[in-house]
């Protein structure tokens, strides 16, 4: 039976203070379409999703969706699906409101404990939620420090 | 003892869903609502991501509606699924301005009522006239008995007009399938 756990209490989120950019495009970006891209951020922004996922041991895919649902950036790992930042944004906006049942004001994380693993998700500021697929025997708190340390790369992706 | 029903607030993104909840519901609202980005700015300061909750209540206290809003645009459909099981009466909204929104909502509409099997009212956004409101909502498919409201949805006054054709529908549904009414 998988189970979906709102992490939350009635203090700021760790990652509150980063602020994202304003423009977000439509779609994925992935490594081979960031190689004909004038920017090199989205090439960036994917190099900074692969480096996270192998910092932790048990990390397997992170995804940087915006909070209105368009994908911004994927882990190579990771299948080039649609669907998935809609889903996030989806997810990460209940939860938002199922916060006030705890009596919780700000989300911190989202944790869906399922039984293939963990599908961990944050949101990055007001703009931006990351997800990471993860195995059970993860270190959390050591892969909280290290999505903290991304964040502010994070906050500010555009693809 | 009230009797509740539940209806789905549905129809193309800036339609004005929410705001037809957050005009009726007598209750606070439950939304989802975040930031646009990209084009979609352009239409709207906000959209809703997952769903939004109202409800109302005829004075009486006998009959209560449930009111689940649906995002707009097709990345969201999923939402939408989820949220349709055991509808009512689907609530579907349109701009009458949006012209570029009106060919997928027909098809949106027609497939819903297909598969859900259920009455509709057609809430026709920014418009006051009831022969335009009627000829916009046959040409997305509904039928001759299905209703629709011309509206302005930032009125709660107009939002409640739609309110009333909802139970109107529902108290015909019910005289048809010779449901007691409470």
């Amino acid at each position: 039976m998988e189970k979906v756990k709102a992490v939350v209490d009635g203090s700021p989120s760790f990652l509150d203070a980063f602020v994202s950019s304003p423009s977000i495009p439509d779609g994925w970006t992935t490594s081979a379409e960031s190689s004909t891209a004038v920017s090199p951020t989205p090439m960036s922004m994917v190099d900074e999703l692969d480096e996270l996922a192998q910092q932790v041991e048990g990390v397997r895919g992170a995804i940087l969706a915006s909070v209105d649902g368009f994908g911004l950036a994927c882990s190579t790992s990771m299948a080039d699906e649609p669907a998935h930042p809609a889903m996030l944004a989806a997810a990460v906006g209940l939860a938002q409101q199922l916060a006030a049942i705890g009596g919780g004001n700000s989300l911190h994380q989202l944790v869906v404990d399922h039984d293939a693993g963990l599908l961990l998700v944050w949101p990055i500021g007001t703009q931006r939620v990351l997800a990471l697929l993860a195995s059970t025997r993860v270190d959390q708190r050591r892969l909280r420090a290290v999505v903290q340390s991304h964040a502010s790369t994070f906050a500010g992706a555009v693809a | 003892m009230s009797q509740v029903f539940k209806i789905l607030v549905t129809g193309p993104f800036a339609a004005g869903k929410t705001s037809m909840i957050q005009s009726v519901s007598q209750t606070k609202v439950i939304s989802t609502d975040v930031m646009t980005s990209g084009e979609e700015s352009d239409v709207k300061s906000s959209t809703t991501v997952a769903m939004d909750f109202g409800t109302y209540q005829l004075p009486e206290g006998d009959v209560r509606l449930l009111l689940f809003g649906t995002p707009g645009q097709s990345r969201f459909r999923f939402m939408t699924n989820i949220l349709k099981g055991e509808v009512d009466v689907v609530a579907f909204v349109i701009d009458a301005e949006a012209f570029e929104t009106h060919a997928a909502a027909g098809v949106e509409l027609r497939a819903l009522l297909r598969d859900l099997r259920v009455p509709a009212v057609i809430a026709v956004n920014r418009c006051d006239d009831p022969v335009l409101a009627r000829r916009l909502a046959r040409s997305l498919g509904a039928l001759d008995g299905e209703a629709a409201v011309p509206c302005q949805l930032i009125d709660p006054d107009s939002g409640r007009e739609v309110v009333v054709e909802i139970l109107l529908t529902l108290l015909a549904s019910m005289e048809s399938t010779n449901i007691e009414v409470a």
